[in-house]
């Protein structure tokens, strides 16, 4: 089993308010995990409960075998990286990185020679003499990251140590954690709102909404089999649509759509989403030919959003919207533009299907 | 495999670690306050309820029904609001122009204006009995006029002067952070000068206005220091207690008068903090520093006024330096060291007066210094322990109140702001009523006097000491946890390191106020412990108005003295920012 950390029926009430609600997670030694959520989901809270910060109102925290709740902060030997960076405005770099090393009263020698390592892995050697205030925002935090990383610790937890910095240092800095991740087999537990972060970076994501995991998965399976409407929205963009389903059709009353997934129930109120890669777009001259004619629609092109290497389209059909992606090159082939009257196609196996229906338009 | 429990407990041996560093610390600083303020303050309220051993209300029926002695209660509400309407005013002016105008010599303006924090509140009242007095230069020699300033009028003037750099603070900020983009917009819109300054910059300061008349009250109505030397037969209640317990031996009541006076200096402190904390809160983030060219006449009028206010402080100081130096004042001018023999007030002081024997030669000179100048190296002995001991607590407290945050914060919170509502006359009283008793061993001896200055200025400590940690995010500790550091190791090499420029400048202002208090420390000094401070009192009171000038002019250059040092060694002036209130 190794020194793996469970998550076990884990609870958070503030009063009346449940931050975290029963959830159980197991994190195998030398694993990325990444949660994920909007704001106020309770994945700070569970970080922190991890930390020792935080009191466990219910429910276990598990390390190495050992129910870890009443351990104090320093005793478990997790190392925490900072959304602000939080470095010791009054000490050096090199000080900085050598506290923890201090407090676990190593030898001199031996503190000098891991500060040394620790600064060639950030590669930030000829900065050691300065004091954070003197160094950059990615410069903080890389220090921040391997003053945590120093005393060597069994776990080293991120508090969305990325928000605080520029977009494309946050780019990088996101390439370096994965690098050192891998380099030293360290379990990580990284706590993001950022998807793409998340999707990028981790093994495994959780996805988190009010308290409770939405799903727990690899990125790709996140992505490509997302558990439900929730996670369908917030991870990568969706298209919505309610209906109810007879069989492998779904009737969203202005049209029928067909679709494989998730078996034949009779009659039952379900959601559909669908990517907008997955959203096919074709010139209205002449209608083209499909596998399944039923999920051809007419429409036309209302906005039209230049995104680099992709093309966004916003298109109006009879009654509704929908969102299509497409790669720049094609749209330049098919030559189309605003206005223009399209066939829109999505294949039934591209449709996910989430009984209950009660996700957002 | 089933998890192994680590402990049976459910309490998280980290949170009661911590909690016994926290709770330790905070149950010493509750302990320390319930005794060293609470007690005494309700031991004068008890004694002023019991007349011939049993619970009455027959004091205060003799005070109110006595109109002799109920006129000082008349006297010091008068004095007092004349002050804080006085003052306010002047102040807003005084400010305005500092923060709204494009007048020259800001910088001199307001160093000039903080001059009065470093002085005795005595000094105001000795410059204008040199000046406005029986024998002062300007009624007696100038205009040859019988007039003279004692009574209300001075007790006013002199409270103004004194008043006016706690005041300025209060406006000073509240000014420079109210946004001057809203009166340029009131005149984009067609609003002439005049109309923009009622309609928007004067309500926008209201509770910066009202928080400094409010303190001004207090400061007045807590004064001890001027009404005694320029009040003459006008008694306020600060005087009145002093009066009953010395003159009369009557604690009775001393102490209901004290609870009289207790009365509108709580509800003037209690008005000022609320609207400090409001006015704070209007505080805009978009506060912007660059103001427009004043037109000529706008400029020169505020440079005239505010050359007009400095001139009239410094006036105060060069008034009792010369005082301290020439023969006979005002008849004769020529210059003399004499005054600063002082009268033989002196008693040998430990550690001083053998340090000096041992390196002066027997004399008159040796006796001067080891003897005479005793309450002055007293008063300096007090003054450094009270700088480490005071701000070193103030700052443990509000690193409890800020981040430790434990059950009973608000209690230690309550009782770290209170002083700051008690007048100096009325702790002192109750340190006498509360600790003069033979098993308070420390009762007589200077260390009940460091005690009573430390918690009497207690408020500011505290205020400062918060203010700078809300600062320190909360991370920055975790992260020293979270790498192995224990409670104390994280406060050593983390928070206080972070906390020293607060530090410095409370441990300033700690001697400034031990150098300089009267009021707090009046009843605590014996004929073996004397004050400098309270040693200008005594030798006005005993006529000997020269030396109590050389006297007051000695406290003066030891507080410059300390804040130049201060300067040169940490790079900070202790004065910046700091006021009664924060």
């Amino acid at each position: 089993m190794g020194r793996d950390l469970k998550l076990e029926n884990l609870t958070k009430r503030y009063g009346n308010l449940t931050a975290v609600d029963h959830v159980n997670l197991e994190i195998r030694e030398g694993e990325f995990i990444c949660f994920l959520g909007p704001s106020g989901c309770g994945k700070t809270t569970i970080l922190r409960m991890i930390t020792g910060f935080e009191t466990v109102t219910e429910g276990s925290v598990i390390f190495n075998d050992r129910v870890i709740n009443d351990l104090i902060p320093k005793k478990r030997e997790f190392g925490i990286v900072f959304q602000s960076y939080a470095l010791f405005p009054n000490m050096t770099v090199e000080e900085n990185i050598a506290f923890g090393l201090k407090m676990r009263k190593m030898p001199k020698k031996a503190i000098a020679e891991r500060v040394d390592t620790m600064l060639d892995l950030i590669g930030l050697s000829d900065w050691r003499k300065l004091y954070p205030s003197q160094l950059s925002g990615g410069q903080q935090q890389r220090v921040a990251l391997v003053r945590a990383l120093a005393p060597d610790p069994q776990v080293l937890l991120l508090d969305e140590p990325l928000s605080a910095l520029d977009a494309k240092i946050r780019l990088r800095l996101r390439a370096e954690i994965k690098r050192l991740q891998q380099e030293l087999k360290k379990t990580m537990i990284h706590v993001t709102h950022d998807q793409e972060e998340a999707l990028s970076i981790a093994d495994r994501v959780v996805v988190m909404e009010k308290g409770q995991f939405r799903q727990v998965g690899r990125p790709i399976d996140i992505y490509k089999n997302p558990s439900c409407n929730f996670v369908a929205d917030f991870v990568g963009t969706s298209n919505f649509f309610e209906g109810r389903r007879t069989a492998a059709v779904v009737d969203i009353g202005r049209r029928k759509i067909k679709v494989t997934r998730n078996g034949n129930g009779t009659d039952e109120a379900v959601s559909l989403a669908i990517r907008p890669e997955n959203v096919e777009v074709f010139k209205g001259d002449a209608v083209p030919q499909v596998p399944e004619p039923m999920n051809l629609v007419p429409g036309r092109i209302d906005v039209v959003v230049f995104q680099g290497a992709a093309v966004r389209l916003l298109i109006h059909l009879d009654g509704e919207e929908i969102i299509s992606d497409i790669i720049e090159k094609d749209f330049e082939q098919r030559a189309l533009k605003q206005g223009d009257q399209v066939y829109v196609y999505c294949s039934p196996e591209s449709y996910l299907v989430f009984p209950g229906g009660e996700g957002k338009k | 495999m089933n998890p192994v429990e680590t402990s049976g407990k459910r309490f998280s041996s980290w949170f009661t670690a911590d909690n016994l560093f926290t709770v330790v610390i905070m149950s010493i600083l509750l302990i320390i306050l319930a005794v060293f303020l609470l007690y005494p303050v309700v031991d004068i309220c008890r004694l002023s309820f019991i007349k011939d051993g049993a619970f009455s209300l027959q004091n205060y029926l003799d005070y109110f029904s006595e109109p002799k002695i109920f006129r000082s209660f008349y006297n010091s509400i008068f004095v007092s609001t004349v002050t804080m309407v006085i003052t306010t005013v002047l102040a807003f002016l005084f400010a305005y122009g500092l923060t709204r105008t494009t007048m020259p010599g800001k910088g001199f303006f307001y160093t000039v204006s903080t001059l009065p924090l470093i002085a005795p509140t005595i000094i105001q009242a000795l410059a204008l009995i040199l000046l406005f007095g029986r024998n002062g230069v300007i009624t007696r020699y100038l205009l040859d006029t019988s007039w003279n300033i004692y009574g209300a009028t001075g007790i006013i003037v002199g409270e103004v002067l004194y008043c006016f750099p706690n005041a300025l603070f209060i406006l000073y900020t509240t000014l420079s952070a109210v946004d001057t983009r809203l009166d340029e917009a009131a005149q984009s819109l067609g609003a002439s000068a005049l109309k923009t300054f009622f309609k928007v910059t004067l309500p926008s300061s209201k509770y910066g206005i009202a928080s400094a008349a409010a303190l001004t009250f207090n400061l007045t109505i807590t004064d001890f220091g001027i009404p005694v030397v320029i009040g003459g037969d006008y008694s306020v209640l600060a005087t009145e207690i002093v009066n009953k317990v010395f003159g009369m031996q009557r604690f009775d009541l001393g102490a209901t008068i004290s609870v009289i006076l207790l009365v509108p200096s709580i509800t003037a402190f209690a008005i000022n903090y609320y609207l400090t904390r409001k006015s704070y809160a209007m505080i805009s983030g978009q506060a912007r520093p660059f103001i427009q060219p004043s037109r000529p006449l706008k400029k020169w009028a505020f440079t005239a006024y505010s050359g007009f206010i400095s001139a009239s402080i410094l006036l105060v100081f060069i008034t009792v330096f010369l005082g301290s130096f020439v023969n006979t004042w005002p008849y004769d001018f020529s210059l003399t060291l004499k005054h600063f023999d002082f009268p033989s007030l002196g008693a040998s002081v430990p550690l001083w007066t053998p340090f000096w024997n041992s390196v002066l030669d027997p004399g008159p000179l040796r006796d001067m210094i080891a003897i005479k100048y005793a309450p002055i190296w007293t008063s300096l002995m007090v003054s450094l322990v009270v700088a480490v001991v005071g701000a070193s607590i103030t700052l443990i407290a509000a690193y409890i109140i800020e981040k430790k945050k434990p059950r009973g914060e608000q209690l230690l919170y309550a009782l770290s702001v209170l002083p700051a509502a008690i007048p100096g006359v009325v702790l002192g009283l109750g340190y006498v009523l509360a600790f003069n008793k033979p098993y308070f061993l420390i009762y007589g001896t200077i260390w009940i006097i460091i005690i009573n200055v430390v918690i009497a200025n207690f408020t500011l400590g505290v205020l400062s000491g918060t203010a700078n940690l809300k600062q320190i995010d909360k991370s920055v500790e975790e992260a020293a946890v979270s790498l192995g550091a224990g409670p104390v190791t994280t406060f050593t090499r983390i928070v206080f390191p972070l906390s020293k420029v607060a530090f410095l400048s409370t441990t300033t202002f700690y001697f400034m106020r031990s150098m300089t208090t009267i009021s707090a420390v009046l009843f605590l000094v014996s004929a073996q412990i004397k004050l400098a401070a309270i040693e200008i009192i005594f030798l006005d009171v005993d006529g000997r108005t020269a030396s109590a000038n050389a006297m007051c002019t000695v406290v003066v250059l030891i507080v410059a003295l300390f804040l130049i040092v201060m300067r040169i060694t940490t790079g900070s002036s202790g004065l910046t920012g700091m006021s009664a209130t924060k």
